[in-house]
């Protein structure tokens, strides 16, 4: 929507008449759009409301508390076991909801602020008025935007409108938080619903505003396959690391290393999201890996600068900086980390301070100023810095080791549980594969070292195991693309929507897996080789590097990026992730003709009931993983969480055994009929990696699957049943609606199951949780 | 290790995940036995993590013998298949769920169960299917894995492996006798 704009006039003369310094302001102009406005625009609180109680009453809230009490007011502690309330009235389910809102909330805060700013700096650099052009082939710039906002997103000004609304929504679920004021749990996870949908909202502003601004690939296949690993660094040069999510410093040490031809004297990289934007700006830069590398790579001294933005950064890592004498420069000022801020002192002062040692770090709020201290200083330290490093040697290891008691107390905050002291045991006497074995399932969080009664660092030698190995990591991933083109969306439709690709599998989280990263490779290429379209961001897209095929390539160097059978995309960061979600919005739109303008609920029901999409977060630890999720289950996204999901305290179920729970409108003739429970549940837990490829296979499945595409899709599940649970799968009457959706090949052995189970035929209707969506004519006749 | 029983302190192998006033009673394996004879509908929810020590399986299968159904989580039923024992396939989270229903009337449709006994479970959703069971429902849950678990209702302490085996044995044979 264009922006207000203002006509200044210095001097105008007319009859009898001066204007001086005059400005005309023109308010703002109609869109220009043939798409009727839908019925909920800029949706508040309540205007969704109704759609949540749809989803909640078929995917009912699970909760398991991970605390009985409730600390958040001077009333508490309140202890909520056992039906007792608190001392505001509230129970244990609204007190998990609550939370569920709360998390969801500062998920969703962490990306809107993120986003804020990357829109702001974009216009700084560019101006209000720069267009959102992503090309011809997308032409669909902003689906989540036009489905929530009801707008059509033509400059990054136009941005500005998106967020004024999310930050204003994202305040009233606040408020609902506080002492006394929501407390009934379904509604408590309508506001969750809603913040996670304004979560969705905000990124796609973010990813925006960085995409024209930096030039980013516009989605882009074809992009570049980018170095990945610590063995593709080079040490002969200065190394700049950039840690967290925001791209702009980073963006301003490539700009300045351009300006002052340095780009092939200064090696810059990244850990996390920070590494996937750099490197869609400039493809020679590097991806150490995913936030489980931030202590370990820091440790191994090869930074000579560290630059932290936001988000998912270790909280001690300036301690651990000063350990190698790698300053550190913080630039976000939702993380400051103590250091004095030095934005408007000169840069030359800053420079002599950080190389001299005088300070560890400082805060500067100009990413253009982080630009030139960062690679000034990582020029003149890093003659000086050789050889540090914070990882022991072999005689120190197995000294070190040769201390552990063998208390236990490392393996009892262990998230995951890793026999610690057993392999300390074994390092003891000089044999360190136990410890290799366990930095392949480690995640880094550094808590055993802090548990140690006797101060092991245990990482480091858990590093020092795997030293040579990880020094000589190299691998490829493909730089995040962006959204998905339209035209891949004309492709790609028809066939997901009547079930003939059998299912898009979307891999997004963190990088605290159960059984380490590799396990993520093995579910993706399962998926792969089954012609699914695998798409893939943040820790996840890096997780997937990781792992190699038996060819030793990685999944990246074999399946194309294309969004399609047999693809694999790597959108980019978490902001980028809302092109995930942003295809399965275009679906409808681009397919079905559905319109996208303040139309959420048709849009939501559309992707529930037609598109095979399930999102996979394996690695469950932060607040926006949250968010993201269950942003996903409003717009009908089912997420897989790895068994660590389940200390989010809530997962929205379904009951394939209460068939009155499945019960939709026919859209063609405006009757009330029973359809096959799918999708099982919007979020789900699984124990297991086998339990993963099992479920992701049921969870695609939709009530408007063709026959064929439930063949399609019944083969794969029966078939992934047999190879990973060793049995046929004891609920297929649940998925056969009629005999031609039983797979050719397994027609003799699957009548005999139905007939044991007493199965009867149902229709295939046209389906809808909405009423207002039947077709009123043909109802009527 | 940290023996249960009478006067002696247990902690959550997890530490500082007790998270509340009520604790699970540690149990030992005569009277986890005695509480398995007593329940009416006990039933061994088994997860994937039985795989990792050798020997469990075939403990879930004596206990199963002893007229106990398997509600088989995770890839688990994989293990059993071939054994013959009363075995369902259910995810861990579904069946907790279903446990939290009143209306439910078990796997078998015959009743719901009044004992939930898990062994094998990922740690976190052992932790986190107790404190369901705890918080939602009345049905006691008994925790026979090796690491002592504040959700259940009874828990075996915190035991080393080869202990822990010993535990399982001993609970076998006793649910044996007779």
């Amino acid at each position: 929507m264009p922006e207000t704009k203002k006509i200044k006039i210095d001097k105008l003369k007319g009859k009898g008449l001066t204007f001086e310094d005059m400005i005309i302001e023109f308010g703002k102009i109609e869109e220009e759009w043939d798409e009727p406005m839908g019925p909920t625009p800029k949706p508040n609180l309540l205007a969704l409301r109704s759609w949540d109680r749809k989803l909640l009453e078929r995917y009912e809230p699970f909760y398991t508390p991970i605390c009985d009490m409730c600390c958040h007011c001077a009333f508490g502690k309140c202890d909520l076991s056992g039906g007792k309330k608190g001392a505001c009235g509230i129970t244990i389910r609204a007190q998990q909801a609550r939370q569920i809102a709360l998390e969801s909330a500062i998920g969703t805060a962490c990306h809107g602020a993120h986003a804020r700013h990357m829109l702001e700096h974009q216009i700084k650099r560019k101006g209000r008025d720069y267009p959102i052009d992503l090309g011809l082939n997308v032409a669909t710039e902003a689906p989540i935007t036009r489905t929530i906002v009801g707008i059509k997103p033509r400059t990054l000004g136009d941005l500005e409108e998106v967020m004024d609304y999310a930050e204003k929504e994202l305040q009233k679920v606040l408020a609902s938080i506080h002492a006394g004021q929501e407390g009934d749990y379904i509604d408590f996870e309508s506001k969750a619903l809603h913040v996670g949908m304004i979560d969705n909202l905000v990124k796609e502003v973010g990813d925006l505003a960085q995409i024209v601004g930096y030039d980013f690939p516009k989605g882009d296949p074809n992009a570049p396959l980018i170095e990945f690993g610590v063995g593709t660094i080079d040490q002969t040069k200065p190394v700049i690391l950039a840690i967290g999510h925001n791209a702009a410093p980073g963006a301003e040490i490539i700009d300045y290393c351009e300006r002052h031809n340095l780009s092939d004297k200064v090696e810059i990289a990244g850990i996390c999201c920070s590494a996937h934007d750099l490197s869609r700006k400039k493809d020679s830069c590097k991806i150490i890996g995913p936030l489980s590398m931030q202590t370990r790579f820091v440790r191994y001294g090869i930074a000579d600068v560290i630059v932290l933005d936001e988000q998912c950064v270790r909280t001690d890592l300036l301690e651990e900086a000063i350990k190698v004498k790698s300053p550190i420069i913080t630039t976000s000022e939702q993380n400051c980390r103590g250091l004095e801020d030095r934005t408007d002192d000169n840069p030359e002062n800053i420079v002599r301070d950080l190389v001299e040692g005088k300070i560890p770090g400082v805060f500067i709020h100009d990413p253009a100023k982080v630009g030139e201290v960062a690679v000034e200083v990582a020029l003149k330290i890093a003659p000086l810095r050789k050889d540090i490093k914070a990882i022991p040697d072999t005689k120190e290891l197995i000294a070190q080791a040769s201390r552990c008691v063998a208390c236990e107390a490392c393996q009892r905050v262990c998230p995951v549980n890793l026999h610690i002291s057993e392999a300390l045991k074994e390092a003891e006497k000089g044999k360190i594969d136990k410890l290799a074995e366990l930095r392949d399932l480690c995640v880094g969080c550094i808590r055993c070292e802090s548990a140690c009664p006797k101060e092991i660092p245990i990482v480091s030698l858990m590093e020092k195991a795997v030293e040579k190995q990880i020094k000589e990591e190299k691998s490829k991933i493909r730089a995040g693309r962006g959204p998905i083109l339209d035209t891949e969306i004309r492709n790609v439709g028809p066939p997901i929507v009547f079930g003939e690709i059998p299912g898009v599998v979307a891999f997004a989280g963190c990088s605290n897996y159960p059984k380490g990263a590799k396990e993520i490779g093995e579910i993706a290429e399962e998926f792969l080789k089954r012609r699914f379209i695998v798409t893939s961001s943040g820790c996840a897209a890096m997780a997937l590097a990781q792992y190699k095929t038996e060819d030793g390539e990685t999944l990246y160097e074999k399946y194309p990026g294309i969004f399609d059978s047999e693809g694999l995309t790597n959108v980019g960061s978490c902001l980028a992730n809302a092109h995930i979600l942003g295809a399965a919005v275009k679906i409808p739109h681009i397919f079905a003709r559905r319109n996208l303008r303040g139309n959420f609920e048709e849009i939501a029901d559309y992707i529930l009931n037609r598109v095979g999409a399930v999102g996979v977060v394996w690695g469950t630890y932060s607040q926006k993983a949250l968010a993201i999720g269950t942003g996903l289950n409003r717009w009908g996204i089912p997420v897989i969480l790895g068994p660590q999901g389940s200390k989010y305290r809530r997962l929205y179920l379904g009951r394939k055994d209460k068939e009155e729970k499945w019960e939709i409108y026919n859209a063609r003739t405006g009757e009330r009929v029973k359809v096959d429970p799918t999708p099982g549940h919007l979020t789900y837990v699984v124990e297991s990696k086998e339990e993963a490829i099992v479920a992701i296979a049921k969870l695609v499945m939709r009530p408007n699957d063709t026959t064929k595409g439930r063949q399609i899709k019944l083969a794969h599940y029966i078939d992934l049943h047999k190879r990973y649970m060793g049995t046929m799968p004891d609920d297929l009457h649940l998925y056969v609606r009629i005999e031609g959706d039983i797979p050719m090949n397994m027609k003799e052995e699957v009548k005999e199951i139905l007939k044991e189970k007493g199965w009867k035929e149902r229709i295939i209707p046209d389906p809808t949780l909405v009423e207002r969506l039947v077709w009123k004519k043909e109802a009527k006749a | 290790m940290e023996k249960g029983g009478k006067g002696v302190r247990v902690t959550s192998w997890r530490m500082g995940h007790d998270q509340g006033p009520r604790r699970a009673w540690p149990i030992n394996p005569d009277a986890a036995s005695r509480l398995i004879k007593k329940a009416e509908r006990p039933v061994l929810v088994v997860g994937s993590a039985i795989e990792e020590v050798d020997g469990l399986i075939d403990i879930a299968v004596r206990v199963s013998k002893t007229g106990i159904p398997i509600a088989a989580t995770g890839h688990s039923i994989k293990f059993f298949a071939d054994k013959d024992v009363d075995v369902a396939e259910v995810n861990v989270v579904e069946i907790t769920n279903m446990l939290t229903d009143p209306e439910w009337e078990g796997l078998d449709g015959q009743g719901k169960p009044d004992l939930v006994i898990i062994l094998g479970v990922n740690l976190d959703l052992t932790n986190q299917t107790f404190s369901t069971l705890k918080n939602f429902t009345d049905i006691p849950g008994l925790n026979i894995s090796r690491y002592y678990n504040t959700n259940a209702t009874y828990s075996f302490p915190n035991l080393d492996n080869e202990l822990w085996l010993e535990y399982l044995n001993q609970l076998c044979e006793k649910l044996e006798s007779e």
